[in-house]
C-alpha cells in the first residue's frame, strides 16, 4: 500500500464508522437520532382500507412530528408490510418486521383475521404492539404486557350498541346476527351484557352474511314488537334487512356496528328512501372528515396525498398515531421497549379525534372505550351521541 | 305474514329458476353441471353494471346488452375451455369448471372489486314500495318476477317451437342418434354455453338491485339453482323452473315460521332430500332401465 493510499484509508474508515457510532442504541429500532416504527396491515386487496388508509393517516402525524424535530429528538422512520389481510401473510408480514426491518414497535393490525395470524409471533417477540384497527378481543384480552389497542374492541362495541338502545329509551330490544366467527364472538358479547343488565332480548334472529332478502327477518321482529334492533352484521345483509322493514312499514330504532358505518354507501345499498331515518351505526372517531374541526387535518392530508380522499380510516390512523407519539415522548429520552410499554400502561391521552380518552392500564390494554354514534342527516354522517364504558 | 313470506320466496323463486334452467340446458346438452354457472351469473351481472352504471345506458338497453355480453362470454368459454376437454372425460370437463370459476372470479375482482365493498345496483324503477291486495312489494321485485316469467316463456317457446331448440332437444335426448341423423352436435353444445350463459346474465342483472353486486356473488346462487335443479329434475327445463321456485318458497317460509337461523340451510337440506328420496327429480321420469 502507498502512503497515499494509506492516509486515505483513515478518512473512510472513519467516516464508515460514524453511521455505527450515531446507531450506537441498546435496544433494537432505536438509535440516537431515529426510532423504527414497522407498520402491519393490508397494502393490497380488499381490506386495503383499514391497513393502508390508517397507516397514510398515521403517517401525517409522524412526518409533522418529524418536521417539528422528532420525538426527544429521534425522528420516526416508518417500514410498512403487507398482510393482505390474510392470517398466512400475516405471519411472514410481522417476521419480516421483527427479524429483517428490526423495528422497535409496531403500530397496524387491520383485519382482525390477519391479525390473529400474526398476534403468537408478536407475542413471542415481546416487541411492543400497538394495534390501530383490528377489533378482535383475543388479541387484547387476556392482557398481554406489550401488545395494546387503541381501536374499540368486539365486546366494546356490542356494549356501547345495548348501551346506547337503552339511552334512547328503548323498552323491547332485539337483536339480529350473522353468525360467523366475527358475529359469534360479538354475538356471544352482547348476550353476556343483556345478562349483566337483568334483561333479555326480544327477538333473537340470524341473518347470513351474503342475504338477499331479509322479508322474513323483518317480520319476525315486527312481529316480536321490538322497538330496537342490534345489527350485529355486515353491510350487505344489513341493507336487506334495512330495505326490508322500511318495505313493511317496519321503522325500529336501527344500531349497527362500525362494519356499518359507511352510511352514504349503505343508503345506496338499500336503495329505500327514508330507510335508514332511525339507522345508527357505532365509529371509532367523534369527527367525520368533512367537519369543520377536522379542518387542520385535511389540510395536511391534502399536503401529503394530493389528488386523493380523506376517509375516516385515516383519522383513524392519526388518533392511534398521536397515542404512539405520546407514550414515545413519555417514555423519555433513553428509550427502550421497557420504558414505552411503560408509557403505554399508564397512558391516558385526551384524544381530539377519537369520542374519548385513550386510557390504559396495566391490567386493561383495550385503550379505547368511548363509541361515537352516527346518523346520516341531509346525506352526510354525523355523530349524534357518544357512549362510554370507561369505569 | 303469509302473504309478505310468498312475495319474497316467489322472487328468490324466480331468481333461483333462471340460473337453474341455465344449469339444466347444460347439463342436458353435455351430461355436465358446470360449476362456473354462478360466476357467469356474477358476471352477466358485472356487465349490466358496465353499461348501466359505468357507461350510464337506460336499464333496459343495459339489460339486453348484458345478456349479448354474456351469451357470448358464454360462447368463448365453450370454446376456449370446454370443447378441448369434452372428450377427456367427466372429471376434466368438471375440472375445467372448476378453474373457469377462480378466473371469472379473480378478473371480476382485478376489474370491479379492490375495495371489498357490495356495488350497489340501481333499480329499473326507484321510489316507494308499492301495494297490492294487502301486500306491499318493492318495485324492481315486480320487474323480476314479470321479467323472469317472460324469459321461461321465451326459453319454452324456443325449445318447443324453433328447429334449432328441437335440435337441442334431439341431442339431449341422444346424442348419439342425433349425430347419426346429422344434427350439428358440437355447434348446439356450443350455443347452449352461451344460451346458459345468457339466462344467467339476464337473471344476475334482473336480481342485481336486490342482492348487490360482488366478485363472490356466484358460489351462493349455483347452490341455490343446483338445489332447485335437483329437485326438479337436473334433466327437465320445466322442473328447473318448478325446483327453483319451490327452493325460493321454503327459504322465505322456513325463515318466517320456523326460524331465520334455518334460511341458509334449507337449500342444503332440500338437495339432500332430493338425491335421497327424489334422485331424478320431481320432474326429471322414472329411472330408465339398460337392456
Amino acid at each position: 500500500m502507498t502512503r497515499f493510499s494509506r492516509l486515505a484509508v483513515v478518512p473512510l474508515l472513519l467516516s464508515m464508522s460514524l453511521p455505527f457510532a450515531t446507531a450506537a442504541h441498546a435496544e433494537t429500532g432505536v438509535t440516537d437520532t431515529t426510532v423504527r416504527i414497522g407498520q402491519l396491515g393490508a397494502l393490497t386487496g380488499p381490506g386495503y382500507f383499514t391497513g393502508k388508509l390508517v397507516m397514510d393517516g398515521a403517517d401525517i402525524v409522524y412526518k409533522e412530528v418529524n418536521k417539528a424535530g422528532g420525538v426527544n429528538g429521534r425522528k420516526v422512520e416508518m417500514v410498512r408490510q403487507d398482510d393482505r389481510c390474510d392470517p398466512a401473510a400475516a405471519i411472514g408480514a410481522a417476521k419480516k418486521l421483527i427479524f429483517d426491518d428490526k423495528v422497535f414497535i409496531i403500530h397496524g393490525g387491520g383485519c382482525s383475521n390477519a391479525s390473529i395470524g400474526a398476534f403468537p409471533e408478536i407475542k413471542e417477540s415481546k416487541v411492543p404492539w400497538v394495534i390501530f384497527a383490528s377489533v378482535a378481543d383475543s388479541l387484547t384480552s387476556p392482557t398481554t404486557p406489550d401488545i395494546f389497542t387503541t381501536a374499540l374492541t368486539a365486546s366494546i362495541e356490542s356494549a356501547s350498541q345495548l348501551e346506547f338502545a337503552l339511552s334512547k329509551g328503548a323498552k323491547r330490544i332485539a337483536i339480529i346476527s350473522t353468525r360467523d366467527a366475527w358475529g359469534r364472538a360479538r354475538y356471544e358479547a352482547l348476550m353476556e351484557d343483556f345478562k349483566k343488565k337483568g334483561i333479555a332480548p326480544v327477538a333473537d334472529e340470524e341473518i347470513g352474511a351474503e342475504a338477499n332478502d331479509a322479508t322474513p327477518q323483518a317480520l319476525r321482529l315486527q312481529q316480536a314488537k321490538a322497538d330496537a334492533v342490534l345489527l350485529v352484521t355486515f353491510p350487505k345483509a344489513g341493507a336487506a334487512l334495512l330495505r326490508d322493514a322500511a318495505k313493511i312499514g317496519y321503522k325500529p330504532i336501527l344500531i349497527g356496528t362500525t362494519a356499518m358505518g359507511d352510511l352514504p354507501v349503505l343508503a345506496k345499498q338499500v336503495g329505500s328512501p327514508g330507510a335508514l331515518d332511525s339507522m345508527y351505526a357505532i365509529s371509532h372517531v367523534r369527527y367525520m372528515p368533512e367537519d369543520k374541526e377536522m379542518a387542520d387535518w385535511r389540510r395536511l392530508f391534502t399536503q401529503y396525498y394530493p389528488g386523493e380522499t380523506m376517509s375516516i380510516y385515516h383519522l383513524l390512523g392519526i388518533a392511534s398515531a398521536q397515542v404512539v407519539v405520546e407514550a414515545l415522548n413519555q417514555a423519555g429520552k433513553d428509550l427502550t421497549r421497557a420504558s414505552f410499554v411503560k408509557a403505554m400502561d399508564k397512558i391516558d391521552f385526551k384524544s381530539t379525534i377519537y369520542p374519548g380518552a385513550i386510557a390504559c392500564t396495566v391490567t386493561d390494554h383495550q385503550c379505547h372505550k368511548h363509541a361515537a354514534f352516527v346518523q346520516l342527516v341531509d346525506g352526510r354522517i354525523s355523530t349524534v351521541a357518544t357512549t362510554s364504558l370507561a369505569k | 305474514m303469509f302473504a309478505y313470506l310468498l312475495a319474497s320466496g316467489l322472487t328468490l323463486g324466480a331468481l333461483y329458476a333462471l340460473a337453474a334452467v341455465g344449469l339444466v340446458i347444460v347439463v342436458k346438452a353435455t351430461s355436465v353441471v358446470n360449476l362456473a354457472q354462478g360466476e357467469m351469473f356474477m358476471f352477466g351481472g358485472f356487465f349490466g353494471f358496465l353499461f348501466h352504471v359505468q357507461l350510464g345506458l337506460p336499464y333496459v338497453p343495459s339489460l339486453l346488452l348484458a345478456v349479448a355480453a354474456a351469451f357470448l362470454m358464454g360462447g368463448v368459454v365453450y370454446r376456449a375451455a370446454f370443447r378441448p376437454l369434452m372428450k377427456s372425460g367427466l372429471v376434466s370437463v368438471l375440472l375445467a369448471s372448476i378453474a373457469i370459476s377462480f378466473i371469472l372470479k379473480g378478473v371480476a375482482r382485478a376489474i370491479w372489486g379492490g375495495v371489498g365493498d357490495y356495488v350497489p345496483f340501481p333499480p329499473m324503477f326507484s321510489g316507494p314500495p308499492v301495494q297490492l291486495g294487502g301486500v306491499i312489494v318493492l318495485p324492481q321485485q315486480l320487474v323480476v318476477l314479470a321479467s323472469s316469467l317472460a324469459l321461461l316463456i321465451g326459453f319454452a317457446s324456443f325449445f318447443r317451437f324453433t328447429e334449432t331448440g328441437k335440435w337441442m332437444q334431439a341431442m339431449a335426448d341422444n346424442a348419439k342418434a342425433a349425430t347419426l341423423v346429422g344434427i350439428p352436435i358440437d355447434r348446439l353444445q356450443h350455443l347452449t354455453f352461451a344460451l346458459s350463459a345468457g339466462a344467467a346474465g339476464a337473471a344476475a342483472v334482473l336480481m342485481a338491485p336486490l342482492t348487490q353486486l360482488y366478485p363472490d356473488i356466484g358460489f351462493g346462487i349455483f347452490v341455490k339453482a343446483f338445489a332447485g335443479a335437483a329437485l326438479g329434475g337436473l334433466s327437465s327445463l320445466p322442473g328447473a323452473v318448478l325446483g327453483g321456485f319451490l327452493v325460493g318458497l321454503i327459504e322465505s317460509f322456513v325463515a318466517g315460521y320456523v326460524g331465520s337461523k334455518y334460511q341458509d340451510v334449507s337449500a342444503f337440506v332440500v338437495i339432500m332430500f332430493a338425491l335421497l328420496f327424489l334422485p331424478r327429480g320431481i320432474m326429471g321420469g322414472a329411472a330408465m332401465r339398460k337392456i
